[in-house]
Order: C-alpha cells, then structure tokens, then sequence
C-alpha cells in the first residue's frame, strides 16, 4: 500500500516546502558525489588516481563547492543582467520541480500524479530555455553558438525521447509512474522494449549535453559553450543542473524500463538507485571514451537514425498489442 | 539495409572502444605522486652548473679562463679572476650563473680546459623573483679557497721540481750526445 | 579582401566574425584565426601569426655556429632532437666533418623515438581537439615513457640539446639499448590499442572522413610536405629521396593515402610509427662499438664560404636550414624552412567553406606547433 508523503501534512504549503527542501538536500548531495565519482571514474579509465584530498579524494568536492561559493559573482560589462541572472535557476528549476514524481519505494513516495509523464516531458524542456538565456544574455559569440547549438539538439532529441517513452504508455495505458513500475511485476520493460531504452539512453545523454553530444560547451570549439562567461556559483549552478539532469534522466530510464524499486532481498530504495547509478556509470563511460560528433552529425543521426528507428518500434509494439 | 549495417557496424567499433576503456579501468593508475614520492633523476640530468671539486686541489680548479663566459650563448655567465701570489694559474673570484636565462645547452662544460664544471644533482629548486635564480658558483667552495690555493702552491712547486728535473735531464742527455 | 573568401553581399548582415585565439583550446598556443562565418559555416579563415615571435633567424646571425646549438629543439619543441640533430648535420656537411659509425646510429635512434614522441603528443591533442580525453592521457603515458629513455642520456626531457658537430655528447650504454627494445615490443601491442580505441571508432571517422581535404594542386602551391603530403598520395620523405645521416641503410616504408583528409593523415601518421619502431629496430641491433664524439673536429666552425642547404625529415614535414655563410665563423645569414608555417599557409584554402567543429579538427590534424610558425 503506498502513502504520499504530501497528503501527510495538513498543509499543502508545508508539503510543497518539505518535499522541495528534502529533494534540493539529495540534489546537492548527489552533485556533489556525482562529481567525485565522475572525477574517480575518469581517473581510473585514464589509468590516474584522481581526487585524493580526504578519505578516497572526497573532500575535494567539498573544497570545491567551497572556491565555487566563495568566488566573486562577475557579471560581464554589456550582458543583459536580468537575463544573465535567471537563466542558471531556470536551467536548475525544472529538475528540482520534477523530482518529487518518482516513486523511490513501493510504500512511500513524495507524490503520485496520474499524468506524471506528460508533466516530465513538459517541464524539462524549460532548461533549453534557460541554456538559450544564458548563452543570449552573456552577450559573447561563443556562448551564443553553444546556445543555439543547445537548442537546436535539444529540440530535436526531445522527439525521439518522446517516442521512446510512448509505447511504454501504450502497454501500461497508465502515465502515472507508479502504477508503471507496479505494471513491471512479473518483467522489467527492458526485455520487450530494448530498442526504446537504447533511444531512450541516446537521448537523454544528448537531452543533458553530456559527450558524445556535448556539443553545446564544446570546449575545443566554443571554449566553453553556453556557460562561457559565468563563473562563481552561477556557474556551479550550470554544473548542479547538469548532474541533476543526469540522475534525473536516469531515474526516469529506471521507472520506465529496469522496474524502479523491484528487486530481490535488497529493500526498494536500494535497488532504485542501484540501478540508477549503474545508468549514470553507464553515461561516464560514454563520455570518456568517444568523441564528439559535429553538430550537423548530430542532427541528421536524430533525425535519419533515432525518429525512423522510434516510429518502427512504435508502429510494432501498436501492432502487437493490437493482435494479443 | 545498408543504413541498419552501418548502424550495427558503428555500435560494433563503440563497443569496442568501451572495451579498450574498460581494460585500462582494470589496469593500476601509473602516476606518480611527486612530491610525495622521490624521482630518481638520471645521471646525466641537467641544471645549473656547479663547480666540482678536484681530489688532488681539496676544491675546484676554476682556473678564470672565461672559455665558458665566451661559449655562453644565453650570456649568463660572469666570471672574474686574480693571479695569487706565488701561483702559477688564476683562481676564480667571481663565478656567477643566471639560471634564468640558462638554456642548459651544456656548451661550458664542452669548453671547460679543466672539467671543473659539472650540473647540480637538485631538480626542485624554486624562487620567488628572478634575483634567486642568480647562483654564486664559489660560495660553497669559499671556506677551503685558502687551503686550496696553498694546496695548488705545493702542487705547482711540485710541478715546477718536475720540470726542473726534466729540464735538467734533457740539458744532461744533451750535453752527453755532444760528448 | 581574401582570394578565398566567397563573395558577400556587404549589406548583409547574416555573417559574421570569430576570433579564434590567440588564447583559445584548440589553436595548441598562442595563435589566432579569424573566421568569417555565416552561422556555423566558415566563409573565410585567416590565420594571424606572430605572437610567439623569437627571432630565432636573427639570433643565428649574431652568434657563432656553437653558440646556436640550443636554438633550433625550441624552434620546435615536440621534435627537439630531430631539430637539433639537424643543424649539426647541416654544418658537418658544410664542413666536410666526418661522423663516428656510433654516433650515427645513436642519431638514428634518438631521431626516431621522437618521431614518435611527437605524432603520440599529435594524436592526443587530435582527439583531445574532438572531444574525446582519454586518448590524450594514454597518448601521454607512452610518450613519457620515451622521454624518460631520452631524458637517461641527454639530460633532458623537451628541448634537446644532444647533438654536438662531429657526433653526440653522450655515450649510451647497454641500459638505454634495452629499455629501448622494451619499448618497441610494448609500444607495436600499445599501437593496436589506440587503432581499437580511435582509428575504428565510427564517431571518428565520421569526424575525419572527407573533412579538411587538401585539394592536388595545394600541394605544390603552398609547398606541403611531411604526413599532410604523404596523405595526398606521394610517397614524399628526406629520408627515403635524399638520404641523410645513415637513413639509407634501413629498411623502412614511406606510407601513404590518397584522400588528403584528416582521416587520412592521421593513418599516415599511424603508420609512420610502426615505420619508426621498425628502424629503431634495426638501428639497436646493428650499433656498432666506437667513438661517440669524432676525435678531431674543428675548434672553430667556419664553413668554406657559399650557401648551403639541408633538409630533414621532421615529423610535421621537410624542415630546411639555408645557412649563408661568409667564411667566419658567425652565419651570414641562417633561413629556417619549416614545415607548420606552409601548412598554416594553406589554412584558407582547406578550410573555406567547412563547419566550425571543422576547423578545429582541420587544425589538429595537420599536426601545426606553433612556435615553429612563428619561430
């Protein structure tokens, strides 16, 4: 039986305050891991040793956070201020608002929403906006290149993302990720969907400008993209979004595909971030071994290879449902 | 077809390149931990030159030939010298090296007439303005400066008696042939 | 205006410029290119050098040929020894100076290990420069491994300054002959990872594949030599069609492609340290026993005045020494040909029309060090 965590408290503003707090705390935390393990990761693929200040190099994170903190917020002579501003919240804001939809354990979970899909997909979308505003109101031609190139992929991932994510609708005839992950009891979808979550990884690697399709901040090309003119938190912000990003696409690859918190002996909440670390791990490695396709190439393998690719599974799975 | 086999081609060399990633994660790291760790420098490591000491002289044998100032070609060079009283060769006062503007090219220890020049074993030296990097080559050898120059006195002597001796023998070996 | 640049409306006001550097990743220093772009397309590029400018030439004209010794492995410092050897093979044969046996294939040896010192710094930035990083710190791994080879007997590890006229500086003893065997077994297996890795992998050869191709009459017109020529399909190397030092003795390949185009040079230069491997090989198991230094070389270097010219094979192209001299022992004049300058020369006309991501990947491939453009 499941509870809401939300419909605990009297108060809806409480609710909506404590879920934000507890989730803005996991981010945080998770960012910050997130970087160590990344740092770690690439460290041992590259055959170094990586972070080392604490016990297994942990503490360098938090001295990071510290710098990052502790720097002067510069704002460029000419930017648009208002824009320059707002854009890393609003690259951060969407994350933070979805994040309380995904059901962690069978019996408590922040909120359960019966369109929570339809809510995802609409929602992140808002960060190009926030990519867009950043890479506009710098006012730097670098910037504004990584932003357009942000937009562009971005847009057009969000299509084979999206179709991706339909015939897991189809076959549950549910959007709430909840009752998905129930509907996963006897299999994961993992074993009568592979070819969506091979589209839906692709995408959402691209969806989080991560490399191989880093090509926003492509920093051999365009320094450093989107967030060339932002230091200080400002551009840890852009960071925490982007580890943020990452954990959110993940879990969402996990509810939809490997069965959320199902799995033997372990409890829920073990098994639902074991396997939502393993996609992340998963992405690392992508990262550091390819490298970065061009940004025309980019385009024409969503549109010629992953759009085909989705509908083809789409038009099948329609088609099997239809004749079982 | 041909676009689902190039699509299975490309996965094909990916997988492969996570393979290769893979292996090396399973390999040990092969930093080194610098500081932390000493670096064996090789016997031939070049840094700023030093005056090596001579057994027989008890100290080095900068004889002020300025053979190295010349050759020099970053000009980093100062040498001055005085002839001591009683002293056949000079000896060096003034031994001076910018290592700021030395390329360790090694050309005065090339020239050197009596290989009293030789690189400094430590790598890890540091300064805070150029002015440090300015090294005083006869400090170290300053307090043995007298013995040595009495030492080369007696060596000299020495060399003198021998090429007396030998003059000596040759005039004799003369004055024999003539008889 | 630019011959290269495309025709444009003046009062449109879709394109624009972009400077690339002089402080920017990929430029591998302090260089800039200034691209007009419309959108991501490069309309026109201009490469804009000088800002490593050193003056080595006219360092060369005011003092003696010893006293140059350390300049030309800081012309380039990735093929430092290759440079530094040389100038001194470019003055012993002005001056007629004979070479101990020795000291030739320790020449030899040196030469090729940074051969291969070099293309690996090229192949990590390449990749580096197309985004993907971990090639770059294997790539690094390995070629720190030569240096410290070269580092046991030169005393040091960037800017060599090994070779003297008339020979080597340094004796090598049966440590350095082993470690370099080591090396050559471990770095042929090493070879075939970096090909899993790179060569095969299909985001690379989407990047590289008919990207920067230089077109047949470029060659001639902007004097390409080295790796960039050789993928062009002539099988073009000092060391095969005019044999200096002892290159003659060995038996290696000049290889070759035709496209021209980053994917291309880069199986050029693939290849070419296999080659390396393959006479370093023989030149280990062949050294003789000898001198190291010739016993009598001039005291003073005075080459018989005329003009003199010789050419190396670097490992970005043909790197030419015009020495001018008047009879004393300071060169008239010293003129350095090298190769990065030609190639930079050509960058207009390889990269019109090409995408930004492009450029990047144009740059990286033809190996430029920019200091040697500058020199």
């Amino acid at each position: 039986m499941k509870t809401d965590i939300v419909q605990l408290f009297e108060n809806p503003y409480l609710a909506l305050g404590v879920s934000i707090a507890i989730i803005m705390a996991y981010l945080s935390v998770n960012a910050i891991m997130l970087i160590w393990l990344e740092r770690k990761l690439s460290a041992r693929i590259q055959r170094r040793i990586g972070p080392q200040r604490g016990p297994f190099g942990l503490m360098q994170q938090i001295f990071d956070m510290g710098k990052l903190l502790s720097k002067e917020l510069l704002t460029p002579e000419h930017a648009n201020k208002l824009l320059y501003v707002i854009a890393p919240i609003l690259v951060f804001a969407p994350v933070v608002a979805l994040s309380s939809l995904f059901p962690i354990t069978s019996t408590y979970i922040f909120h359960d929403f019966n369109i929570a899909i339809v809510l995802i997909l609409a929602i992140s979308g808002i960060n190009v906006i926030g990519i867009f505003l950043a890479g506009w109101g710098s006012n730097n031609k670098y910037a504004l290149l990584g932003a357009v190139r942000s937009v562009a992929q971005n847009i057009s991932y969000e299509i084979p993302l999206i179709l991706s994510v339909i015939p897991i609708v189809m076959i549950t005839r549910t959007m709430s990720l909840y009752d998905i992950t129930l509907a996963q009891e006897t299999y994961p979808f993992i074993l009568v969907q592979p070819i969506a979550l091979i589209i839906f990884i692709i995408s959402a690697t691209a969806e989080t400008n991560r490399a191989p399709f880093d090509i926003p901040e492509a920093e051999s090309e365009l320094v450093a993209g989107f967030h060339t003119e932002y230091s200080g938190m400002r551009f840890g912000l852009f960071f925490f979004a982007e580890y943020s990003n990452m954990i959110f696409a993940c879990a969402l690859a996990t509810v939809l595909f490997l069965g959320g918190w199902r799995g033997p002996l372990l409890p829920d909440a073990v098994w639902f971030f074991i396997k939502v670390y393993a996609l992340i791990v998963l992405m690392m490695w992508f990262r550091w071994t390819f490298p970065r396709l061009r940004f025309d190439q980019l385009m024409k393998f969503a549109w010629v290879v992953l759009v085909p690719l989705s509908l083809i599974n789409l038009l099948i799975t329609t088609l099997v449902l239809k004749i079982v | 077809m041909a676009l689902i086999k190039e699509i299975l081609d490309g996965t094909k060399t990916l997988l492969t390149g996570m393979k290769v990633t893979l292996d090396n994660f399973r390999k040990p790291p092969v930093t080194s931990q610098y500081p932390m760790e000493k670096i064996e420098m090789s016997e031939a490591f070049r840094n700023v030159i030093v005056l090596i000491e001579k057994e027989d002289i008890g100290s080095h044998d900068c004889i002020d030939c300025k053979l190295c100032e010349r050759v020099c070609p970053s000009f980093c060079i100062y040498l001055d010298g005085e002839r001591p009283e009683g002293l056949r060769r000079k000896r060096s006062t003034k031994f001076e090296v910018d290592f700021a503007l030395c390329s360790d090219c090694g050309l005065c220890l090339d020239v050197c007439p009596t290989d009293t020049l030789g690189y400094s074993k430590v790598h890890d030296e540091a300064g805070y303005n150029r002015s440090d990097f300015l090294y005083d080559l006869l400090e170290p050898w300053a307090d043995k400066e007298e013995a040595a120059r009495e030492r080369l006195k007696e060596i000299e002597a020495e060399q003198a008696a021998e090429r007396a001796r030998k003059a000596a023998a040759r005039k004799a070996k003369k004055v024999r042939r003539e008889k | 205006m630019n011959r290269f640049e495309v025709e444009q409306d003046p009062k449109s006001r879709d394109t624009y410029y972009l400077n690339m550097g002089p402080q920017h990743p990929s430029t591998h220093g302090v260089m800039r290119i200034k691209l007009h772009l419309d959108g991501e397309r490069i309309i026109s590029a201009e490469p804009i050098i000088g800002y490593g400018h050193r003056a080595h030439e006219k360092m060369a004209e005011n003092r003696d040929y010893i006293q140059f010794l350390p300049n030309p492995s800081r012309v380039d410092y990735l093929g430092g020894m290759i440079y530094n050897v040389g100038y001194c093979q470019a003055v012993e044969r002005a001056m007629d100076i004979e070479v101990p046996e020795r000291a030739e294939y320790i020449r030899i040896v040196c030469n090729e290990l940074n051969r291969i010192s070099s293309h690996l710094l090229w192949l990590g930035t390449f990749l580096m420069d197309l985004g993907a990083f971990t090639p770059f710190l294997y790539a690094f791994d390995d070629r720190e491994k030569i240096l410290d080879i070269l580092d046991r007997i030169t005393g040091s590890r960037l800017t060599y300054c090994y070779a003297r006229f008339g020979g080597v500086i340094l004796d090598i003893d049966d440590v350095f002959l082993d470690n370099v065997s080591n090396f050559c077994t471990y770095f042929v297996e090493r070879l075939k990872e970096y090909e899993k890795l790179v060569i095969g992998n299909v985001i690379f050869r989407e990047r590289t594949i008919g990207v920067g191709i230089f077109a047949p009459d470029l060659a001639q017109k902007y004097a390409i030599t080295g790796p960039c020529l050789r993928a062009m399909g002539h099988e073009n190397d000092v060391r095969k069609d005019e044999p200096y030092g002892i290159y003659d003795r060995f038996d290696f390949d000049v290889p070759t492609q035709t496209e021209g185009d980053c994917f291309a040079r880069t199986l050029v230069r693939m290849e070419e340290m296999r080659q390396s491997i393959r006479i370093i090989e023989q030149a280990v198991s062949d050294m003789p026993n000898g001198l190291f230094l010739a016993a009598r070389v001039p005291r003073r270097i005075r080459p018989p005045e005329g003009d003199y010219y010789f050419c190396v094979e670097s490992p970005r192209g043909s790197f030419g020494m015009y020495i001018a001299s008047d009879g004393s022992d300071i060169p008239f004049r010293l003129k350095l040909r090298t190769p990065s300058f030609s190639h930079i020369s050509a960058m207009p006309a390889v990269m019109a029309s090409t995408m930004l991501a492009d450029a990047v990947a144009i740059l990286g491939s033809i190996d430029i060090v920019v200091p040697e453009i500058d020199r």
